[in-house]
């Protein structure tokens, strides 16, 4: 009879009046519902749309001649990359100061020896190996002196052509003429290399929204810890321990109702990405939702632990808020830290956030199924974390000795 | 139901030391004390949620240290805190406290709107707790610990702080129970309301029972019955008065 009790119609309504009062909490429905989509909406603006790379190409131009200029005006034209012209002397202090890492120097006779088209004067100074920007930076310059000397080569070879043919064209008139055929080649190339990005489409807001659920959903769940000890400061807990409810209905029916708002949060969060800005389909946001549920039913047992050890309402909110930001911090809802190695790999694989943030983000950034091993593993892991908590809980709330 | 020699220590202090008495069912019983004297710990032993140091109470042939749970099933636990859940409505309340008891949804509403008829405030069944004035929380407090249709009714203080309309809807309450046969044990520092409801009234100090008879017996032990006051009766029992007065 008891067993049949335990899964019967008291927890679930224990778990129904906690989701009522959630709802008609304003401030629980703004840090569960409202905050955790404002965040992720400003992160997507903030972080969001960037090019790859943001990058300033220091250049000295010694020669001041016209190709001098093209190359500087090709070099801006790179997207994502800036031009910093510097005079010589402040470009060296700074180089020696540290305060830039890669220099172009444009030599005296650059423009002369391109046109000519012998290999021109130019030097890509770095400090130390430059840090990627100043590899970038030689990158580009070497393949656009190298365009411009071919281009160069081919003025040349046209002028000796025509002269061979007994054509007398004026070399201002060659040099323009290739120009613009060259010009025209860049703008329209024959040949592109095409981009294509495998798995689901790299929305910005995807990036962020599952750190942001798992970190909102502990956050919430460990507040409702603060309400079960408000519940005891206030004389309803002590009421319902002269009703007929056990123990472990009761915290069987507070477990559900933690474990019910946390899939409110999921599917609402969820639920708005898949609907208005298109980072999930039909069947990622289904693998969402059952991962979710996984992944809520740990947490769910992480509230009842901090309801607890605390003794007082002010208690539980610290804790509450204490392990959310380490818990959200090591487990990588603000920056990936799956690369961490030693100790502090370890810690961060203590964490729920750790485990939870990798399913979410393997199903929604890399299109994994349900199914799929490293998927498979994160929600044994989680439902481990889930039973270690809800096994603690018991024990410290007979320990406490408060209830039956 | 019958209190044995009931104690309990908190930190070596003697909250209840040695407190004996019997109710008889039907009767409305007076636990009358200053704050601190001990009265809602007793109650709070009897009603299940304290362990006792020693002692027992036996609740209709259940010994409440060996079997609380059949104790529970036969008496209702008026707290002296509003313990509600001010963000849901009196009727949500009372359903929810309803189930918590073992009763089905369709029956946990009928008795829910029974009690709030009872109670004054079927009109506000819909109205959350929390715009509730003081008084008309504590007749949804009274209303949701007779939900279980209690044997023995627990009332800790209940008209604490009310305004004289909802005290005298509490009282009629309380009178219209007793006369439908339920069993109360109403614990109160107010002398005057002990006077109108008990049929009889332990008086408590320092964790004892120093008194306990009906209130005119008391009041004749000391004088004329007709003159003289449960609080002088306190007064001459204790060598003082009672130390906060409602």
């Amino acid at each position: 009879m008891r067993g049949m009790a335990f899964f019967g119609s008291r927890p679930l309504a224990l778990a129904g009046k906690e989701l009522k009062v959630f709802f008609r909490d304003p401030q629980m429905l703004f840090f569960s519902l409202a905050l955790p989509l404002v965040l992720v909406l400003l992160m997507t603006a903030a972080f969001g749309g960037q090019s790859r790379f943001d990058i300033t190409a220091r250049v000295v131009d010694l020669d001041g001649g016209p190709l001098a200029a093209e190359l500087v005006g090709r070099l801006e034209a790179v997207p994502g990359v800036t031009v910093d012209l510097l005079d010589p002397e402040r470009a060296e202090r700074l180089l020696e100061e540290s305060d830039i890492v890669n220099l172009v120097v444009i030599g005296k006779e650059f423009s002369e020896r391109l046109a000519a088209g012998r290999a021109p004067d130019i030097r890509v100074r770095l400090r130390g190996n430059g840090d990627t920007e100043g590899q970038i930076v030689n990158s580009y310059v070497e393949s656009i002196v190298r365009e411009m000397l071919g281009e160069s080569l081919v003025v040349r070879q046209v002028e000796a052509m025509l002269a061979e043919a007994g054509l007398d064209v004026p070399a201002e008139e060659v040099e323009a003429r290739v120009g613009e055929l060259f010009a025209e080649a860049r703008e329209s190339p024959l040949v592109t290399v095409g981009e294509e990005t495998v798995g689901a489409r790299p929305e910005p807001i995807a990036q962020f929204l599952p750190g942001m659920v798992t970190m909102f959903t502990l956050f919430a769940i460990s507040l409702t810890a603060v309400s079960l000890v408000e519940e005891r400061r206030k004389g309803t807990l002590e009421r319902l321990m002269t009703t007929t409810l056990t123990r472990a209905e009761l915290l069987w029916g507070t477990w559900l109702g933690n474990f019910g708002r946390g899939l409110v949060q999921v599917v609402f969060l969820f639920g708005l990405a898949w609907l208005f800005f298109n980072v999930l389909t039909p069947s990622s946001f289904a693998s969402i939702l059952l991962f979710g549920v996984v992944a809520v039913a740990s947490v769910a047992g992480i509230g009842l632990v901090i309801a607890a050890v605390s003794r007082t309402p002010e208690q539980a909110n610290w804790i509450a808020v204490f392990f959310t930001m380490i818990m959200t911090s090591l487990g990588g809802s603000f920056f990936d830290t799956s690369g961490f190695t030693g100790v502090m790999g370890v810690l961060t694989r203590m964490t729920y956030n750790f485990w939870a943030n990798d399913g979410f983000r393997r199903i929604i950034l890399k299109g994994e199924a349900l199914t799929s091993p490293p998927i498979v593993k994160d929600m044994v892991v989680l439902a481990g974390i889930g039973l270690a908590a809800w096994a603690l809980a018991l024990a410290l709330f007979r320990l406490r000795g408060d209830d039956k | 139901m019958e209190v044995r020699d009931l104690h309990r220590v908190f930190n070596g202090t003697r909250a209840v030391d040695g407190v004996s008495f019997t109710i008889n069912r039907g009767e409305i019983f007076g636990l009358l004390g200053p704050n601190g004297a001990g009265k809602t710990t007793t109650i709070r032993m009897i009603s299940t949620t304290l362990p006792m140091t020693s002692g027992d109470v036996v609740i209709g042939g259940h010994s409440v240290r060996e079997r609380p749970a059949e104790v529970r099933r036969l008496i209702g636990v008026c707290p002296q805190e509003i313990a509600l859940y001010l963000e849901l409505s009196a009727l949500d309340n009372l359903v929810f406290f309803g189930r918590m008891e073992g009763l089905s949804k369709a029956e946990a509403v009928r008795r829910a709107r029974e009690n709030l008829e009872l109670v004054g405030l079927a009109e506000r069944a819909r109205h959350r707790v929390a715009k509730f004035s003081g008084g008309m929380k504590r007749r949804v407090n009274l209303a949701v610990s007779l939900m279980n249709r209690p044997e023995l009714l627990f009332l800790d203080e209940p008209t604490v702080g009310v305004d004289p309309q909802s005290r005298n809807h509490i009282f009629d309450t309380i009178e219209g129970l007793r006369d439908e046969g339920m069993t109360i044990l109403y614990t109160t520092h107010y002398m005057e309301e002990a006077d109108r409801l008990c049929d009889r009234i332990a008086i408590m100090d320092n964790g004892r029972v120093v008194a306990l008879d009906s209130p005119r017996n008391l009041k004749a032990s000391i004088g004329d019955p007709d003159e003289v006051t449960l609080e002088d009766v306190f007064l001459n029992l204790t060598g003082r008065r009672l130390r906060d007065r409602g």
